[in-house]
């Protein structure tokens, strides 16, 4: 499927390419008084896929920017196959945050025009700008307006805009925010085609279950590198295990093992999840005990115990919090007390329908949101999501079905129903050419918060967005990540007890992510009910229910280990000396979405018992000359369980990304 | 009443005023293009769309040399309209002039000029105008009559009467029989910029106020924020109120201003009452906002919203009689008038400043502006919600 572009045959042969792709040495950068980048070093090789990762503000945008050339660095070198990248400019492809389209041109205007600024003769540019926009699924709308594109493919027209030059290093600063999951696997299983034909690519992500699948993360903090590595290494360097809890009470679990938490203490970390806790222990046989114990004593039952490997996250999650990076700041000033509604429908939707001209774009969706509870509507681009986002909180009218929101199925839109709802749309809730004290005060103002408690709100919302002392800074100016904590301070002051947060983690850093979660949990335990839509589902699995949506459909309902236990099949993880390789070849004989690779391991989520599977795969690769190190069988993650349910829509002939 | 305040100022509201006003603050440009352009598009339009005529050059051959001759060329050159550029001894050497293009217009007082009015007799003045500019051409030609007109009224005497003929060019030589005959004119030169100021002003008003209402309407649709707003307890109509109220207050400095201009830059006379001009005045600001309210609910960016304002507003300043006479508009248009702001509003201002009608005389333009204003606002928060569609 794959054509390998001869430029890159040539050079692998002649073996020019043992020197680092990327090398940086004592790299710095001031920004007057500000040192954003502190001399950092590192070194990417030939065809690998290495990872920044780090909170916002550590600094990863600047090191893009001066190996993009685009910026000077104040010292250091910062060097791309052994010259200065200044003057490599021509080899590297650089996407930045912002989407870098004409919307107004199509597709294949667009990469024309990209080609044509780097002086590609035109027939290479419509070869080669086919063959990726074939590599990417995409060649069906080399017609289609590039504004018309939905985020995802917007995406993936920036890649092949950047690839079309065909250069030899890759700089991706957070390609993915605000792309689906289905999306955002064919994103990266594109990035590990071209590493296979020796490109190379420096990548950042705040979504950490996405940097498991680089070779090599470096994690960044206040300019500085702390540690470079695999990320195997740098989950077991912590030298921690994970223990997966599960127990009726959770809310009573977490206050409690909270207070035996803390970064010296035997239990490094508590993350609540929506049906178990998550443990970071240093020692899992003696926390288990411990933890039965404890449990007992306080009359909580221990349903199950798991004991894992940490991810990425509760690595990134630990060290930063070691670094002394508190997650949550001032205690939520809460005045109301909403817990007598707890249990009763908050939303109640019963067969929606949406019909936009021919288009059906919601089909009888029926779903339930009680007090208290967190429920997580996940859905690809162009599923339906926003748009039954929209009928629920009342903005626009179901064309059949009924809706019930706050107890009321009258007018939804009434002046007493909207003050209890807090709505916090994608993307755009702030007022960008405000200030944020304005903002903050506008919001307070129009949903009424009483003006003797306006000042103590406003305070918790800067404390929470760690923006204390910059309220009078432009809204506009602010970094993604922040100004979605400002947005979601906005939309809880007055308090509401229905709340619906359509992507409100969009490009929040892991630590805030952590803070936005332990605000929503406490809500929903104050009886808040609670809707929240995201791309990632690593953070869905903090929901107490889901709903996935398929072209405008509910198909699939239930808690987060409900959902993943239904799923057919068993995943199974292999380890092979070819990785790409084995992917092809694994890919070809089955359908796609079973084959994905994660950095240097593999998954294929079979049908037989997994150790037929084992059996059948392993020799199958063996035939092809490919050696299997090790093999077994893994667990779903939500991610796994979502694309298979999205995937196996797909031959039922429903559209999948739509726009 | 003092509950209707209450309601129709509470928190909600004054927080959704406070903010349009925190935005006006933080976009400087706007107040400065409210105030700025306007003033100076009303001066240029006012003076450079007048049609007045001033310092024609005029070149004298007086063949009389008397005190009466003296007195009527004095007549001439000493009003705005002409401009003494010599004497000449024969009209031989005015024509050269004339065709040579150092002096505009000529005019030959015959020798026996003082003889014939002392004498009660007709008496005939040549007049040469250079038609190059048939336009300049007929309006000094108006001047002269009216000044002959006046000099005429300064006689006890009835002696002279004028009369104006064309002369054509290859005439020039000759001695033309021309007379100048009375013509009951005002002075063109004045009349002609008030009537274009007080016109341009309903102009400027609609087309200001109709840009930046959809301008301030559509930016919340196009950064997104509306969904925002519109899930927040705020009702429409305190959404559409606050986003008015702010921009109607600036729209309303800029007309004070320009009204200012109006007075004391061409000297319009405020003949009627002050409180009848700042109503009308409202109301056309109001009616304009109305239109770029509606305009915004209907455009998705403001690319749009302004290429819709534009193709609105041209034809309805040019059919609203403000810059032109309606009489000269084709008959099946001229009712339609009565849809249109810039009409009424332009009908409040004359009728106030030159002839100082009150509000009985001026009902029917107040009416036509008020219920023009409630249609449009009563669409655009009707259609406020629609949007999100």
């Amino acid at each position: 499927m794959i054509t390998t572009s001869p430029a890159r045959i040539v050079e692998d042969h002649h073996g020019i390419t043992e020197q680092p792709a990327i090398d940086v040495r004592g790299l710095s950068k001031r920004y007057g008084k500000l040192e954003a980048v502190r001399g950092i070093t590192l070194e990417v090789r030939r065809g690998e896929i290495f990872g920044l990762i780090g909170p916002d503000g550590a600094g990863k945008t600047s090191t893009f920017q001066i190996l993009a050339g685009v910026m000077e660095a104040t010292s250091g070198s910062a060097n791309i196959f052994g010259r200065a990248a200044r003057e490599m400019r021509s080899q590297t492809g650089y996407l930045t945050q912002t989407f870098s389209l004409y919307p107004d041109l199509t597709v294949a205007e667009n990469i024309r025009y990209s080609g044509n600024l780097r002086r590609i003769p035109p027939h290479e540019i419509t070869e080669r700008g086919l063959q990726y926009l074939q590599l990417f699924d995409m060649d069906r709308f080399a017609d289609r307006l590039a504004g018309q594109l939905s985020g995802g493919m917007k995406q993936k027209l920036a890649l092949v805009c950047a690839l079309v030059p065909q250069p030899r290093v890759l700089l991706l600063d957070e390609p993915t925010t605000g792309v689906d999951p289905v999306s955002r696997r064919e994103f990266w299983d594109v990035l590990a085609h071209l590493t296979e034909e020796g490109l190379t690519i420096l990548l950042a992500t705040p979504y950490l279950d996405e940097a498991e699948r680089c070779h090599r993360i470096a994690f960044m903090y206040q300019g500085e590198i702390l540690q470079i590595g695999t990320p195997t290494e740098l989950c077991t360097s912590l030298g921690a295990k994970r223990i997966e809890l599960r127990t009726a009470d959770l809310r009573k679990a977490e206050s409690m093992l909270s207070r035996e938490t803390g970064p010296d203490k035997d239990i490094i970390d508590v993350q609540r999840f929506g049906d178990r806790l998550d443990l970071l222990v240093r020692d899992a046989d003696k926390e288990r005990k411990w933890l039965t114990e404890k449990l007992k004593g306080a009359g909580l039952s221990v349903d199950e115990m798991r004991v894992d490997e940490p991810t990425l996250e509760n690595t990134f999650v630990a060290r930063l919090r070691a670094l002394g990076r508190k997650a949550d700041t001032i205690e939520f000033p809460a005045k109301k007390d909403h817990s007598s509604l707890r249990g009763q429908v908050a939303v109640g939707a019963a067969n929606l329908v949406k019909e936009f001209g021919t288009f059906t774009a919601v089909r009888n969706v029926s779903l339930q949101i009680r007090n208290g509870e967190v429920y997580g509507l996940l859905g690809a681009n162009g599923a339906g999501k926003t748009t039954t986002i929209r009928m629920l909180c009342g903005l626009l009218d179901p064309t059949s079905g009924t809706m019930e929101l706050g107890g009321t199925s009258g007018n939804l839109r009434s002046e007493a129903v909207r003050k209890r709802i807090g709505y916090m749309s994608q993307k755009f809730s702030l007022y960008d050419d405000l200030t944020i004290r304005e903002n903050l005060d506008f919001f307070a103002g129009v949903y009424g918060v009483p003006e003797e408690e306006r000042e103590e709100k406003i305070r918790w919302v800067l404390s929470f967005s760690g923006l204390q002392g910059k309220q009078d800074q432009i809204t506009g100016s602010l970094p993604g990540g922040w100004k979605q904590r400002v947005a979601f301070g906005a939309a809880i002051m007055h308090e509401p007890d229905i709340l619906f947060l359509d992507e409100p983690t969009s490009g929040v850093d892991p630590l805030a992510r952590r803070a936005f979660w332990t605000m929503i949990n406490r809500l929903a335990d104050g009886g808040a009910a609670i809707l929240v839509t995201t791309h990632y589902l690593e953070e869905a699995e903090q929901c107490n229910r889901l709903g996935m949506m398929v072209a405008g459909e509910l198909v699939a309902e239930g808690t987060p280990s409900g959902i993943k236990s239904q799923q057919s099949g068993h995943l199974i993880e292999f380890i092979v000396d070819q990785p790409q390789r084995a992917a092809d070849l694994l890919k070809s004989d089955t359908e796609r979405w079973r084959v994905s690779l994660f950095g240097e391991r593999l998954h294929l989520i079979a049908e037989q018992d997994p150790a037929t599977a084992i059996q059948q795969t392993t020799k199958r690769l063996e035939e092809n000359g490919l050696h299997v190190i090790s093999a077994r069988e893994g667990r779903f993650s939500l991610e796994d369980v979502f694309i298979a349910i999205v995937e196996q829509t797909r031959p039922q002939g429903k559209p999948v990304t739509q726009n | 009443m003092r509950k209707l305040l209450q309601y129709l100022f509470n928190y909600r509201l004054r927080a959704l005023i406070k903010k349009e006003f925190n935005q006006i603050r933080h976009d400087r440009r706007l107040a400065f293009s409210l105030i700025v352009p306007p003033i100076l598009q009303l001066t240029l339009f006012g003076f450079a769309l007048s049609a007045a005529v001033s310092n024609v050059r005029l070149g004298v051959v007086d063949d009389n040399r008397s005190p009466e001759s003296r007195e009527l060329i004095a007549t001439f050159t000493e009003s705005k309209s002409f401009r003494l550029a010599g004497y000449y001894s024969s009209v031989d050497q005015l024509g050269d002039a004339i065709s040579q293009g150092n002096v505009d217009a000529g005019m030959v007082v015959p020798y026996d000029y003082a003889r014939d009015l002392v004498r009660e007799r007709q008496t005939t003045v040549q007049f040469l105008l250079n038609a190059t500019n048939a336009n300049t051409a007929t309006i000094s030609r108006a001047y002269a009559e009216s000044m002959i007109q006046n000099y005429d009224n300064g006689l006890r005497s009835q002696g002279v009467s004028a009369r104006i003929q064309r002369v054509t060019g290859s005439q020039l030589g000759l001695r033309g029989q021309v007379q100048l005959q009375p013509a009951f004119l005002y002075n063109p030169g004045l009349v002609d910029s008030w009537f274009i100021v007080t016109g341009v002003l309903g102009l400027l008003l609609i087309l200001n106020s109709s840009l930046v209402a959809s301008a301030a309407m559509v930016r919340e649709r196009e950064a997104g924020t509306i969904e925002q707003l519109l899930m927040s307890p705020a009702s429409t109509s305190e959404i559409i109120i606050a986003k008015i109220a702010p921009l109607f207050l600036l729209l309303f400095l800029m007309m004070l201003v320009a009204f200012g201009v109006v007075k004391f830059a061409f000297g319009v006379p405020f003949q009627g009452s002050v409180l009848v001009l700042l109503c009308g005045g409202a109301l056309c600001i109001l009616s304009g906002i109305s239109i770029g309210t509606v305009i915004a609910t209907f455009s998705k960016s403001a690319g749009q919203a302004q290429l819709t304002s534009f193709f609105i507003n041209p034809p309805l300043s040019a059919l609203s009689g403000a810059l032109n006479p309606i009489e000269a508009m084709p008959r099946w248009l001229q009712p339609l008038t009565v849809l249109n702001p810039i009409h009424h509003f332009a009908t409040i201002v004359r009728g106030s400043t030159l002839k100082g009608s009150g509000f009985m005389n001026l009902a029917p333009n107040f009416l036509g502006l008020l219920i023009f204003t409630l249609v449009f606002v009563s669409l655009s928060i009707w259609r406020f919600r629609k949007q999100l569609s």
